[in-house]
Order: C-alpha cells, then structure tokens, then sequence
C-alpha cells in the first residue's frame, strides 16, 4: 500500500513540476494607459503566451500608468513577488532615467529578471517633401532653418533633432509643446512646421503618403529604413559619437519584458521560452504587421547586454548626456 | 457622392453589421453607465475582436458602442450627481439639480432627446463636412487653437455667479484651474512643476478622480445631511413621469439644442481640444440664453436649458471627431487613436483615400453614428421611468452604492491609492466652493483649458513671434472673446434700463 502511494507520488511530482502554470494566472504589468504601442504589444502577446507556457494559463493585461511608468518599474521591483506570474514591459528610457538619477526611481534594472525585448524601433527625422532639401548633408547647409515639431524633453520627437543640432549643426528650430505626435504631423500637414521626428514605424504611413521624406536615422538599422545615412556616421568628434549613441542604445530594447528580481532560474527558463516562440509565431507576426507594430525577438540576455552598457557610462559622460537629454515619455 | 451615401447605410445594415452594432450598443450602454470605465478603454480591450471582421462590421461595432458611452454617462450625471464619463460632468449642473427637485425623469427625456439631435447633427456634419473637411482643419493652426481656448476661457463670464462679487470668484476660480493645469512636467524645459516630487503628480492631474471629487462628494455630503431621498422624499409616480415634457422641451428650445449640438461638432474637428471642453462651452452658451437676471438666477438650480445644451454638445462632438482621425490619420483623443489602429489592423490607411477610394466606408460610419444612438435613445426610453426612480431611494439605501460607484470610478484613472485621495481632496475643495457660493464651473474650465492655452500660446510665439496675433481667424476670435466677456454685463445694464423705462 505504502509502496504504491509512494509511486504515484513519483509519477504525479514531476507531473505538477512540468505544469506550473495549470489554473494559474499571469498578469503583465504595463505601464502607460491602454492606446499606445507598448500597450498594443502586450495584449498581442497576453493572447498567446498561454500555448507556450506549460499548463496554460490565463494571461492578462493591467495597465499602470503614471510617471513615465516610472511607477509601474518601482511596483515591479518592490511589490510584485516573484513567483513567475507576473510580467512587466515599460518605457525604453528607463535606463536614462537610472543613469541620470531621476528623482522616484526605487530599482536597479540589472537586477530584473529578463525575460527579453519583443521589438527594436529606430527614430528617423522625417521632413516635408516640398522643402528643397533631400538630404542630411543639405539640412547642414540649410539657409533658413527647418521647423522641427516635438512634443517636449525626454521624447524622442525632442531629443533626437536636438542632438542633431547642437552636435552635428543642422539648421534646425524646435517647436515643443504639441501634445502627441499625431498633434505634429497635423502641424506638418498645414505647413506650421517642416517636419519632425519619430519612431520608423510610426512615420512609415506618413512617408508612403509621400508627406514627409525621412533623412536621418539613429543607429539601429530597422528594415527599410537601413538606406538611410545614420546620425553617428556626421558625428565631427567621439564626444558626439558617444552621446549619439547612447541615446540610441535603449531603441535596441524597444518593448523591454521582466520579471521580478530574485524570480527562480527554472521558472525564468520556461517564461523565456515561451516569450521567444511566442515571438516567432507565425499567427502573431501576421496580427503584429496587420496592426502596424514592429515586433523583432531579442534573448533577455542581449538586453540585459544592452542595459549594462548603458548604465556603465563614467561619470563625466552621464553629466555631458544629461546636459542634453532629460527622462521623460 | 449621393451613391456612395447610400452605400453606406447598406453596409450597416448589413445583417451582421447591425447584429455587431447591437452587440456594441448594448456594451456601450453599461460602459457608460458606469463612472470610471471609460470609453476608451473598453475600445482597446475590444479591439483583438475585430482582426477577422469585415471594416464594415468592424466600424459598426467600435463606433456603435462608443458612440454611445456619451449618451449613457449623461444618464449617471443626471441622476447621482456622479459623472458617468469626463465629457459628462457639465449636465449635472442642472440634470441633477432637476432629479433633487423631483423632474429626473424630465431632465432625463431632455437630455436623450437633445442627445438624439446631437448625434444627428454631428453625423450630418460629418457627411457634409467631407468634401471641406481638409481646408477647414488645416486653417486651425496653432494661434487658431490658442484663441480657440481664450474663447472658452472667456465662458467664465457666463459661469459665474451674478454680480460683480460672483465675476470676480469666477474668475479667481478660472485662475485656480489655470494653476491646476500647470501641474506636472513643462513641455518646454522639462521641468516638473507643483509636483512636491511626488511621482502621482508628475504627469498632471487627471481630469476624472478631479471631477468625481467637485461634484459628486458634494452632493453624498448634502443627501446624508438632508436624510431623504434624492428626490426629497417626493412620490415616486410624479418622479418617474414627465419623460414626454422632457422631449417636448428640447423641441421647445430647438434653437438652442441646435446650436449647441453645432459647438459639441465643430469642438470635436478640433483635434487638440479635447472632448470634456465640449459640454461646458455648450453649458455657457446655454446660460447665455437666459433673458433676466431672474432667469439666469435659475442655471444651476435646475434650468432645463442647461440639461439641453451640454446633452446635445455631447453626442454632436463624436461626429466631427471622426474627421480628422479620417482624412488625415490623426487621431483627436484617445478613443479616436485607438480608433486609427482599428484602420490599420484592417488594411486601411487613414488619410485622402477615404474620402475618396472608401467613401461608402466613410459613409457606414455616419449611419453607425446614427442608428447606435436612435437604438440606445428608444431603450432608454423604454427605461426611463424605472432609472427616474431611482432618485426615490431611501439614502441609507443609496448611499453606499454610489459611495462605491464614486470611488471604484476615480481609482480606474490610474489604479492608484492616490486616486482616491484627489478625489476626496477634490471633494472637499468642491463641497467648501458649494458653500461658499462660489460657481465650480469656472474651476473646471480653467482646469481643461489651461495647458491647451498654454501649449498653443508658447508654439504660436516661438513659431511666429508676434506675427500671429494679425492672422485673420484669430483676429475675428478674439473679438468672439471679448463679446461673450461683455455679454453678461450688457445684458444686466439693459435689464437695469427696463427696470428704469
């Protein structure tokens, strides 16, 4: 009697170790409001992470908001147990906003579970088609300045063309104070500004509509934007080399996945797992382009690769950033 | 043009566009109901249903339900004195003053009636606006959408109360909003502003834990003290009746009810504005009609003119919102830029094309707008009686179940603790303002407004220096502003020269 308890045991043990999700649920935490990429993204892959995740669970999105989601990082670090069932993705800039010692930032971002990044975005400078300049270099020589639309600092409407100015002297105006990038490329359309910045995919309608030419790209190649010349490749000194590209760095970690630190090895393999077939799918990558959102896998261990570069600046180069970009969206 | 109108009506009328619409409807009707959940929302946790719809169906079921969030949270607002949505707090003014004084079901026939013509005229707008619509948007440009927010700002004038004494609490009200706005991050340096560091505060504060605090603690603080009913211990049948005078008032005022639903459409064009300026410009123009100071004594206290004008600004303003998210991509609130990736997800890309290539599409939308709200008003009819009746609750019944409504409605904002401490804060601010004498109205105009004026005012100076100011919009504005500031004084020294004659 004894011995057969003892075998069921044994075939029933490793049974409910295979299934550690049966009956449970996961929560990824997101933390902007829903309507935005990063919320998009997550309920893409809140709907099929279950067929990867052994045992199935239900998978569920809740938005927190706030702070540049510097809130929701602080929750995800402090507060979330962690017990494999809760997911987080927020703002790309948080790095920025750790290496500038942000006022509220209660978390170290290396010490995070990586679960692995679900796409890279590049930032291009797009302007109007009708300006008589076509290229970067023209920009340069630019007679009268091209009015760049932003929405303030620490977005990338902002900081992008502000660098492009100040280290490698196009001729450019930033107006700042539109309240969303739609809000700019309605400026663009009446003719109030001459252009703007931001994510590839973002600016893609606008290009194929033949509204606005993009000239410039950050330094990651995103498909079809590769042709163009990047920022780095103007830069007249390492200096501005440097900070080039460390405010292109965080793009390569566009739509970052964690888990809360100290979460056990075992259960960060299978969310890892998942996380990347899930990524692969076919079904998914069909829904992500249908719905116009970048999604490219990166392993959690290259974005954390990425993060420790990031945060590794000497001193006097974070002073030098920060003299240019502040945290923000 | 004529063909494609009709094409679209058939496009909705489609069996499973119009079972999808329903399905919408009937979603909407309780998103809306309740205060907190709000409308966008509800789109994006939608928006995974419609990959394997037709755009058709797709429209008809995103925009029947939203369309009628609006309607519903009026409903709300009316009755509990709690805002069903953000764009819904300007009705309770008088919606719910009418419910405290027994005419709930009045005020609720008022309101869905103007609502139904609202939604008409925006609809309508919207299909004749299509062949205008770029070169109309396109002349708003930033010193356009600044004065654009002067004007509304000058609608302190009319909100206030009477009097020099009430002029100048208004404004000093407007001023406080004004300074409420400012909190946050500048969009110019990136300064964090007001904040005390506090990471709540550091992107502003949102506007519905503001709103549920000013006007719905109030009004628990009032019906706990009074002990009876909403409706005062009035007999339930003479409550839950006068539905019918309600629609007969809307017809009775249909010059205002018109113009008003013309305020809510030309608002929701405006991309950048936001939908809660809606209702409280279309209240101040309410408030304008009165004809004596006694009459104008009465806003505020139960006026059914000012159920009529925020009822019809409300649901009018969803039609022209659509027109820029159409003709040119860009989405003029959250609801529409979740709306824009509905467009997307279904191979469509917003912009001239649909004006043209996918006018019938363009035009399915106009009908969804249409028959969501003409299905949602007749349902609310069939329930009027029994939702006016509510107001004849006992309080220690009701009480606590609005108690819940208001504070489940301002932690969804955010899901934060804090929340609920604006609120409560904001409670005290309004419930003190009651007291006091002092309008709220101003309060919240500011507060909506402020950093609309502010973003608008700073790009229009960097932009144009002083040049803008000569722009011949702004020019016929400001003269627009400067009338409705005067309008209350000449119409109290014209009724002091009666007096006299």
């Amino acid at each position: 009697m004894k011995n057969i308890f003892f075998l069921v045991l044994l075939c029933v043990a490793p049974l409910a170790a295979a299934q550690p999700y049966a009956g449970k649920t996961v929560t990824i935490i997101v933390g902007y409001k829903p309507g935005g990429g990063y919320d998009a993204t997550a309920r893409l892959i809140a709907q099929h992470l279950p067929k990867y995740l052994p045992g199935k669970p239900t998978v569920i999105v809740q938005n927190m908001p706030g702070a540049n989601s510097i809130i929701a990082v602080n929750h995800l670090y402090n507060i979330a147990k962690p017990d494999g069932l809760t997911l987080g993705t927020f703002n790309r800039n948080m790095p920025i906003a750790q290496l500038t010692g942000v006022k509220g930032v209660k978390f170290d971002l290396t010490k995070f579970a990586w679960v692995g990044s679900a796409a890279s975005e590049t930032t291009v400078l797009a302007i109007r088609t009708d300006l008589p300049y076509k290229t970067f270099e023209e920009l340069r020589k630019a007679p009268k300045p091209v009015v760049i639309g932003a929405t303030g600092p620490g977005a990338n409407t902002y900081d992008f063309p502000l660098l492009l100015k100040e280290l490698l002297g196009a001729n450019l105006k930033i107006v700042t104070g539109y309240s969303s990038s739609a809000d700019i490329m309605l400026a663009v359309e009446r003719g109030e500004v001459d252009g703007r910045a931001g994510s590839w995919s973002s600016l893609l309608p606008f290009i194929e509509r033949k509204l606005v030419r993009p000239v410039v790209r950050a330094r990651l190649r995103e498909s079809g934007a590769e042709r163009l010349p990047s920022d780095e490749s103007f830069a007249p000194n390492p200096r501005a080399k440097a900070i080039l590209a460390l405010r292109s760095a965080p793009e390569a970690v566009a739509r970052p996945y964690v888990m809360p630190p100290r979460t056990p090895e075992s259960l960060l393999r299978l969310m890892r797992e998942a996380f990347a077939s899930t990524l692969k799918d076919p079904a998914v990558m069909a829904q992500a382009a249908k719905a116009k959102l970048e999604l490219n896998y990166l392993p959690g261990d290259e974005a954390l690769q990425v993060l420790r570069e990031v945060l590794s600046q000497p001193k006097e180069m974070v002073d030098d950033f920060g003299k240019y970009v502040k945290f923000g969206e | 043009m004529l063909d494609a109108f009709l094409q679209g009506l058939l496009l909705v009328l489609q069996w499973k566009a119009l079972a999808f619409m329903l399905f919408g409807v009937a979603l909407g009707f309780w998103v809306g109901l309740l205060p907190g959940l709000g409308g966008a929302t509800t789109l994006a946790l939608m928006l995974p249903f419609v990959y394997t719809m037709q755009p058709a169906e797709a429209f008809a079921f995103l925009l029947g339900m939203h369309s009628v969030v609006t309607t519903t949270g009026d409903i709300t607002s009316i009755l509990f004195g709690v805002p069903g949505e953000a764009t819904t707090a300007a009705i309770i003014l008088d919606g719910h003053a009418m419910a405290k004084k027994g005419q709930a079901g009045r005020a609720l026939g008022a309101a869905l009636t103007a609502s139904l013509i609202g939604a008409l005229i925006g609809a309508a707008a919207l299909a004749l606006a299509i062949p205008v619509v770029r070169p109309l948007v396109l002349t708003f440009g930033s010193p356009e959408l600044f004065m654009l927010a002067i004007v509304g700002l000058a609608f302190i004038a009319s909100l206030s109360a009477q009097g020099a004494r009430g002029m100048v609490r208004g404004f000093l009200a407007g001023g406080l909003g004004l300074m409420l706005a400012m909190i946050g991050q500048d969009p110019q340096a990136g300064v964090a502003r007001y904040t005390g560091d506090s990471l709540y505060l550091s992107q502003g504060l949102d506007l519905v834990p503001v709103l549920v605090g000013l006007f719905a603690i109030p009004e628990i603080i009032e019906l706990v003290v009074r002990g009876t009913s909403i409706a005062g211990g009035l007999p339930s049948q003479r409550v839950s009746s006068g539905a019918l005078e309600g629609v007969k008032d809307a017809f009775r005022h249909i010059g205002l009810t018109l113009r008003c639903s013309l305020i809510g459409t030309f608002i929701g064009i405006m991309p950048g504005l936001g939908g809660s300026v809606a209702q409280w410009l279309a209240y101040g123009h309410a408030s304008q009609s009165a004809k004596t100071p006694a009459e104008r004594e009465g806003f505020g206290k139960g006026d059914v003119r000012g159920v009529l004008g925020p009822g019809a600004a409300c649901n009018s303003k969803e039609g022209g919102a659509l027109i820029p998210t159409i003709a040119f991509g860009v989405p003029g609130s959250t609801a529409m830029a979740i709306l824009l990736g509905a467009f997307f997800l279904l191979g469509l890309v917003p912009g001239p094309d649909m004006l043209s290539q996918h006018l019938a599409l363009t035009f399915s939308m106009v009908w969804t707008i249409v028959i969501a709200n003409v299905v949602t008003v007749a349902v609310c009819f069939l329930l009027l009686n029994r939702l006016a009746a509510l107001t004849t609750v006992r309080v220690s019944l009701l009480v606590p179940v609005v108690l819940v409504l208001v504070f489940v409605g301002s932690y969804t904002a955010n899901s934060q603790y804090a929340d609920i401490v604006v609120t409560l804060v904001f409670g005290v601010v309004g419930w003190l303002m009651v007291r006091a004498g002092w309008a709220r109205a101003p309060l919240v105009l500011g507060l909506v407004l402020g950093k609309i004026a502010e973003n608008y005012l700073y790009i229009s100076v960097d932009r144009y220096a002083a040049a803008w100011l000569g722009r011949p919009v702004v020019v016929v504005l400001l003269v627009c502003a400067v009338a409705v500031i005067a309008y209350p004084a000449i119409q109290g020294w014209r009724a002091k020269r009666a007096a006299r004659a």
